[in-house]
């Protein structure tokens, strides 16, 4: 029996929630990667007032001569110097107070024999006021995500990577899983699978065909999904950073992992029969695959629950970063699609098919 | 003999603890309409779906066209056109589009006999199904089992939801296609629809074989009802006799069951002077209440 008809039943049956969830994704993509520019600006610019305040720094033995100069304060009749270890001063290490002209020289030991990232905020005293100067540290700032996931917001590949990894993964794989899942118990519970089961079909072909149907219109909106940010890219003038391919392929290449998420969710339709429990159960998987991930991500330290979740082994970071394709990777993960698609396939053939 | 097209032997299938089919053993032949009687919950539509692999049996065996039910089913789903009781679809597409992929399944492209059968009960094929009413979706239903001009026909309750005109229609239509030489199991729990068209009867109970008879002979089994009112008292000791059950008096007004003999009784009863007499034969629903009264005994 021909191959395909199953398929084009379904996409006939579910095409309109597959369009309006591609336009979804390519609107947030096209959205997102827009705003890049004016992120990656405010980033660079992130501590208030920084342009107001100098810092020249020199090392000398032990001890680390740091020269603040900043901007004259109209009125100003002192100034004052606070000193911490983050730009938000709530514990200020020090407070040097009554400072008169426009510079001040801090001395601060060595930590491993490597400057200490430190922050200078610089307060006038107009008329008995503190007026705000500016603030600047003695280090370029990373942002919070570039600290704790060693990504770089204010570069396009840390955007990209940052979009992909935090939603991108966890929005698709949401959707595909509830596609999935639908395209099977939808037939059980809408009191279709007699009449498809009871066709000259077997039950092999037609969960191979609603296996293949996900899985072909993932890879589409995956194709998708990196034009549009190839487009979206090109538009922000950040094609010379990052190439073409690089995107193209980094999304592409999340198909295996995808897969993954469309088989394990197929597994649970045919076990369960019902979407509602294989819904729960799959959304949960996805959810668990998405929080190892990130608790991966949060420290050194914990780096090693990573390879517990799918989503590791799809490695966008290194293939946006331009690193060579980690195949073996890739092939993990086709097996264990192919490993839950046997399962389900075991359990279909053998199961009643509830009335 | 005909062999015949389903030969089902010893099939049981439990639900876990629960009986849905113990032991059941039935024959249908080419070319009959076999009805499959039973009230709700008595085995009918498990004993269908067993057949057509959709439930795994628990013992026994099922052959359909010679072939194992479940070794086979592919084969024989080929040759066997179904409808199920509850006949769901695809609610956004046109019955068109759902027939002709069904058709498709079969490997047929071919949509002349699904517009003849369409036209002939009616059916808008270009409307969506979620759109159609209950009878409507029936009719689809009856549509998509006969389109593919298949040798057995199940059908599990296949008036449900179905005017009394369009129920005419349909047997007429059962009957045609059984002249062809098409074979029809039918399950019902509509008494008067199997009588109608039916040529034999299997009635189940709990999930167990009651009787599976020709419905003539099960009628002349049953008897029939003589009453005859006399013009003067008789004594019942003149009717005890062989084939004659169930005699009672009030006045000059005597009832009886004929089984067998009923020359006998005639002329028995003619040696009397005769005020009125008639002889009624039994419908397929007294037959039907007496083996469930019984218990299953028979």
């Amino acid at each position: 029996m021909k191959f395909g008809r199953t398929m084009l039943m379904e996409l006939r049956n579910s095409w309109r929630g597959y369009l309006i969830f591609t336009l979804v994704v390519v609107l947030i993509l096209a959205g997102m990667v827009e705003i890049f520019p004016s992120v990656s600006e405010a980033w660079e610019h992130e501590l208030d007032g920084e342009e107001n305040i100098d810092i020249v720094t020199v090392v000398e033995g032990d001890l680390a001569e740091i020269k603040l100069t900043w901007v004259e304060c109209p009125g100003a009749d002192n100034y004052t110097v606070m000193v911490g270890n983050s730009p938000y001063m709530i514990v200020p290490l020090d407070r040097i107070e009554g400072i008169e002209g426009r510079g001040y020289t801090y001395h601060a030991p060595l930590e491993e024999g490597t400057l200490p990232e430190l922050y200078f905020s610089v307060l006038a005293v107009v008329d008995g006021e503190r007026e705000f100067v500016g603030t600047e540290g003695t280090m370029e700032r990373l942002n919070p995500l570039e600290e704790t996931l060693g990504l770089n917001y204010g570069d396009i590949r840390g955007f990209l990577s940052v979009i992909w990894g935090m939603w991108f993964v966890l929005l698709i794989g949401l959707y595909i899983a509830l596609a999935a899942v639908n395209s099977i118990s939808k037939d059980f519970e809408e009191g279709r699978m007699d009449i498809l089961l009871s066709q000259p079909v077997s039950r092999r072909q037609y969960m191979l065909e609603k296996i293949s149907v996900v899985a072909l219109v993932t890879m589409v909106l995956l194709v998708i999904s990196g034009a549009v940010s190839v487009a979206s890219v090109k538009a922000v003038g950040e094609l010379e950073t990052i190439s073409a391919s690089a995107i193209l392929l980094t999304t592409v290449l999340s198909w295996p992992l995808f897969l993954v998420i469309i088989t394990f969710s197929v597994l649970m339709a045919v076990l369960l029969g019902n979407s509602r429990k294989a819904l729960g159960i799959t959304f949960l998987f996805v959810l668990v695959q998405y929080g190892i991930h990130l608790v991966g991500d949060m420290a050194e330290a914990l780096e090693y629950v990573k390879p517990f979740s799918i989503i590791y082994y799809w490695n966008h970071e290194s293939l946006l970063y331009g690193e060579a394709v980690a195949w073996g990777e890739i092939m993990f993960l086709l097996v264990l699609a192919m490993v839950f698609v046997v399962l389900s396939l075991y359990i279909f053939e053998r199961r009643d098919v509830p009335a | 003999m005909k062999e015949p097209v389903m030969d089902i032997r010893g099939l049981t299938k439990y639900y876990g603890d629960v009986v849905g089919i113990e032991g059941l053993d039935l024959k249908v032949y080419p070319g009959e309409i076999m009805g499959f009687l039973g009230p709700n919950g008595a085995g009918k539509t498990t004993t269908i779906r067993v057949c057509l692999d959709l439930l795994q049996k628990s013992e026994g065996e099922v052959k359909i066209f010679g072939l194992d039910s479940h070794e086979d089913s592919l084969e024989i789903r080929r040759r066997t056109g179904y409808l199920p009781g509850d006949f769901g679809m695809y609610n956004d597409l046109r019955v068109k589009t759902i027939l002709k992929y069904l058709l498709s399944q079969n490997g047929i492209s071919d949509t002349k006999k699904m517009e003849e059968l369409a036209h002939r009960f009616e059916l808008d094929l270009n409307r969506k199904y979620g759109e159609l009413s209950k009878g409507n979706r029936q009719k689809a239903g009856i549509v998509q089992a006969f389109m593919a001009d298949q040798d057995l026909i199940i059908l599990d309750e296949p008036t449900s939801g179905l005017d009394p005109l369009m129920q005419k229609k349909f047997y007429e239509f059962l009957r045609e296609e059984r002249d062809k030489g098409k074979t029809v199991f039918m399950s019902s729990h509509i008494l008067a629809e199997v009588e109608e068209v039916c040529d034999r009867v299997a009635i189940i109970r709990s999930g167990h074989l009651q009787v599976v008879e020709d419905i003539h002979s099960l009628k002349e089994k049953m008897g029939k009802k003589l009453v005859v009112e006399f013009e003067n008292r008789v004594d019942t000791g003149m009717f005890e006799m062989e084939g004659v059950n169930d005699i009672s008096i009030q006045g000059r007004m005597v009832t009886m069951i004929v089984t067998s003999n009923l020359d006998e009784v005639i002329k028995t009863v003619s040696r009397q002077n005769i005020i009125n007499i008639s002889l009624e034969t039994f419908s397929l629903e007294h037959l039907f209440l007496t083996y469930y009264s019984r218990g299953g005994s028979e």
